[in-house]
Formats: structure tokens, sequence, C-alpha cells
């Protein structure tokens, strides 16, 4: 199995050209390897080799990969663990659809299913439970609408309570401690911005003041990741890249967590234990869901912020940003992880 | 010789008469065609809440840019000239948003936003609109929104569902 694994990193290290990790030895790297080959799993949709999306599930350093649906006539996309891991929350729509980097929380059909993949169960049809999120004990589903926020009881599918949605449109994410949602919203200025809404109350505040995306939460719920489309590249007339940032709740203590100029950098998603960020990186828009997805990597949080490619913009802007290490993964999309040992029938 | 040239004259009035007679129901199907023309599309009168005739007093710099793979909708400030349908008063200044705002009205709608459309091909500053609206935005529209008026006014933001060129 150790002999697999290394020869499955080389592989990866060798494959990941894209990734500019110049400054760092692939001791580094292999050390990081390391630390999470135990943390857990990573789910993601990903093409298989029909050349629709299955979901898969890999080791936290790449290995071990494995299709999870195998359903070469149907897409599978955004996969959710429960935060006990053990179910799976995932859309699945038709092959001939492509999947929307705005749109993905509402396409296709709900599907709730063992986290290996089994016993796959549809919740309902076409659009229905639209950007579903888990609740914090797995009993609830918060979801959104353009009717506004509502949370749903996963076994029965009743609507218990509503919230209007105060601006949030797309990525909802309910908080690990059950008080929070994220989500972007464009109630304060921006077309998209992240933002946190208090679950009780539905009183919102913005996260970041530029345009953000696809937030998710640190499992204490006192830090969020998202991708933050800085005004670097702005400036000089260009769209710019997107990077990774990580703030509290209330938009303080702002900080850079990973920019590569030259790729755009989504999917952000902290490891259960809070020390490791997953991400993807590449030059289209959005992860390219409509093509292959995009390559995935991961760091330590202790290392942010780290700087992909060096450019002297950006080493201006964080002269003291380290250079890796960045641990390579496959391509994928919007990967979540959990800390929960996966088993599967031999 | 006569008689030929007698016959040729003939023909020819009756060339002449013909093409004439032509000319006149060419005309008169032109001026139909315009007129049919000049009607306001239907939808106007049946889609949304509020029907105006409105003139775009300005595009804020960076409220419309082409990205494409990021549908959004575009807040456009404008001055009522005419209400058709519903409670806006004219001379009011209003706030419309309008969904994919780089593309033709007829090519706007996609599966997120459905239901749009109108012959405005781009929008330009002092161009008259004959809109259908729908009011407050949100509560029809669910995504990314460009406001560079955020904060600067009061009141509701509508929401364009059909939206002519008046000329």
């Amino acid at each position: 199995m150790l002999k697999s694994t290394f020869k499955f990193l080389a592989l990866t290290l060798l494959a990941s050209t894209s990734l500019a990790l110049a400054a760092e030895t692939s001791a580094d790297v292999s050390k990081l390897a390391n630390e999470v080959r135990t943390k857990g799993w990573i789910a993601f949709p990903a093409r298989s080799a029909a050349g629709d999306w299955d979901l898969f599930l890999m080791r936290s350093d790449g290995s071990e990969r494995r299709n999870i649906t195998n359903t070469p006539n149907i897409n599978e996309s955004y996969p959710l663990f429960s935060r006990d891991g053990s179910r799976l929350l995932f859309r699945r729509l038709p092959k001939s659809e492509t999947i929307d980097g705005n749109r993905y929380g509402d396409q296709g059909v709900p599907v709730i299913a063992k986290a290996n993949g089994t016993d796959p169960k549809e919740l309902g049809k076409e659009g229905d439970l639209p950007w579903a999120s888990w609740s914090s004990d797995g009993k609830k589903f918060a979801c959104l609408s353009l009717k506004g926020i509502s949370f749903v009881d996963a076994e029965t599918g009743k609507t218990l309570r509503t919230l209007k949605r105060n601006g949030f449109f797309q990525q909802l994410i309910w908080s690990p401690d059950g008080k929070w949602l994220s989500g972007v919203s464009n109630a304060f200025g921006a077309g998209w911005m992240v933002a946190r809404m208090n679950v009780e109350t539905g009183e919102a505040n913005a996260v970041s003041q530029q345009d953000n995306c696809t937030p998710d939460w640190f499992p204490d719920s006192k830090r969020m990741i998202f991708s933050n489309r800085h005004a670097s590249d702005v400036s000089l007339g260009k769209t710019g890249w997107t990077q990774l940032w990580m703030a509290d709740p209330d938009g303080q203590h702002l900080q850079l967590v990973y920019a590569e100029d030259g790729r755009h950098i989504y999917g952000g998603h902290i490891s259960p234990d809070g020390n490791y960020v997953l991400f993807t990186g590449n030059p289209q828009e959005d992860g390219d869901p409509a093509n292959g997805g995009a390559p995935m990597a991961l760091m330590r949080v202790a290392d942010a912020p780290i700087l992909g490619k060096e450019t002297p913009t950006l080493r201006k802007l964080h002269p003291n940003a380290k250079t890796g290490p960045v641990l390579p993964l496959p391509a994928g999309w919007e990967p979540c992880w959990t800390a929960a040992e996966i088993t599967f029938a031999k | 010789m006569l008689d030929r040239s007698g016959n040729h004259l003939c023909q020819m009035k009756l060339h002449h008469l013909i093409l004439i007679a032509l000319a006149f129901i060419g005309l008169t199907a032109c001026e139909k065609k315009s007129a049919a023309a000049a009607a306001p599309d239907p939808h106007l009168a049946t889609q949304g809440t509020i029907e105006v005739t409105a003139r775009l007093l300005e595009i804020p710099e960076g409220a419309i840019f082409q990205r494409d793979l990021y549908d959004y909708a575009a807040i456009l400030k404008y001055e009522v000239v005419t209400v058709h349908r519903g409670s806006l008063e004219k001379g009011t200044t209003i706030y419309i948003g309008h969904y994919n705002p780089t593309k033709p009205r007829s090519e706007a709608a996609d599966k997120r936003v459905k239901d749009l459309g109108g012959n405005l091909r781009q929008f330009r500053t002092g161009d008259l609109h004959h809109m259908a609206l729908e009011t407050p935005m949100d509560e029809h529209y669910l995504g990314g929104i460009v406001d560079k008026y955020f904060g600067k006014h009061q009141g509701p933001t509508h929401w364009a569902v059909w939206t002519d060129l008046e000329k």
C-alpha cells in the first residue's frame, strides 16, 4: 500500500506541471503528503473515462482514488459530506447538461447516499432542495431559492422554517456550529459578495468588500475561506486572477491564503481539523466545470500566504509570502473533505 | 409597321398600368406592415405589473461589462416619460435591473432567468425604452447584481421583463 501511495504521488507530481512550485523541493511536498494521508477522505466530481462527471473519493494525499458512482449516462456534482461523514449529498443531472459554476446547487436532482456512494436515494425532482447544505447534526438542510432560505427536515422533506434571503443567491453553507449560514449575496454593493447570516434572526453582514464567492467555514465556525477577485490586476485594466482568502466572519483579519497569477483559485475547503486547505486552480473561470475541472491542490493553513508563482506585483503586495509547499492533486471540482473513515465493499 | 408599333404602344401602356398597380399594392402592403411594426409588442401589456416608456439617463462606468461565465444584472437609471400601466409617475427617476446587459434583449434569457425579451439590441444613454417591469427586483431575480448606485437611492429597484427600443 505504501509503495503504491508513493508511486501515485510521484506520478501526480510529474503530471501537475501547471503548479508552480519551483521554490519548494519535492521532499517538502512529500512531507506534506505524509502528513495528510491518514486524515480522511476527499470527495470530488471529475470527468470519468466515459466522458461524464462522476463522483470520486481519494485519500487526502490523492492516493486510493476511486469512482463511487460509475454512471456513464449521468453527471454527478457538488458532493457534500454530512458533518459526521456518514452520508453524502450531491446533485444528479443529465449527461447532456453542463455543470454551471453559478447554478450547480440547484441543477438536477438532489441525491443522498452513504459516504462511500452506495445506496443512493433521490430526494425529490429537478431543482428540489436548491443549494441544500447539511445542519451540524445531519437532521436538516438549509436551502436557498428566490422565495427565501428554508430549513428542511432531511428525513421527511418538510419545510420547518423560512427566512428572507437578504440578497443571498448562491453557495449556501451552514456553519459547523449551526449558528450561521454563509453564501454569496448581492445586498452589499458588489455583484458577488461573501456574506454571513444569523440562522435565528436572518441578520446578515458582508465578509469581504470585493467580488468574491465559494465560501466555506473553518471547523470552529470562527473563520471563513473564500475566493476573491482581487484588485491587483483589475487596476491594470484586466479582469484579475481569483485568489483564495480567509477572514473572520465579521470581515476582520482578512488574509491571503493562496494566489497565483495565471490561475483562478476556487473551491476552497478546509480540512476537518482546520489545519489544511484544499482548492482548485486553472486558467479558466469557476474551476472550468464545463470541461475537465481544474487541478486540485492542498496546503497547510499555517503556511499561508503562499504565492504559487512569483510575480513582482504579488510579491510587492505580499512580501512575506511563502512559495510552498503545495501538494498537487488530480483534476476535479468543488471538493469536500471528511475526517471519517470510509469503508468499501470488496 | 403602324399596326405593329400601335400594338407595341398598347402593350407598353398595359405594362405601365400593371407596374403602377403593383407599386400601389406594394405601397399599401408596406404601410400596413409599418403600421404593424409600430404597434407595441403585446408582451409589454401582458408581462410584469408596470409598463412605462422611460429615458436611459446614463450608463455608469463598469456597470456593463463582458465576462462570459458571469451572468449578472446591471442597474440602470431612467426618467419615466410615459406611464402606460402601474403606479409610477411621469418624471420620476427609477432604477431598473437588466439581466445579461451585454446581450440583445431577445437573447438575454437563459436557464436561470426565463421569460425576458424585447427588440432592444444595445443600451445607449439617451434612448427611450418601452418596458414591462416587475417590482421589487429581488422577488424576481436570484443572481449577481452590478449596482453602481448602491446606497445612493431610495425605493425599490425594478426588474425589466420586456424592453423595446422606442423610435
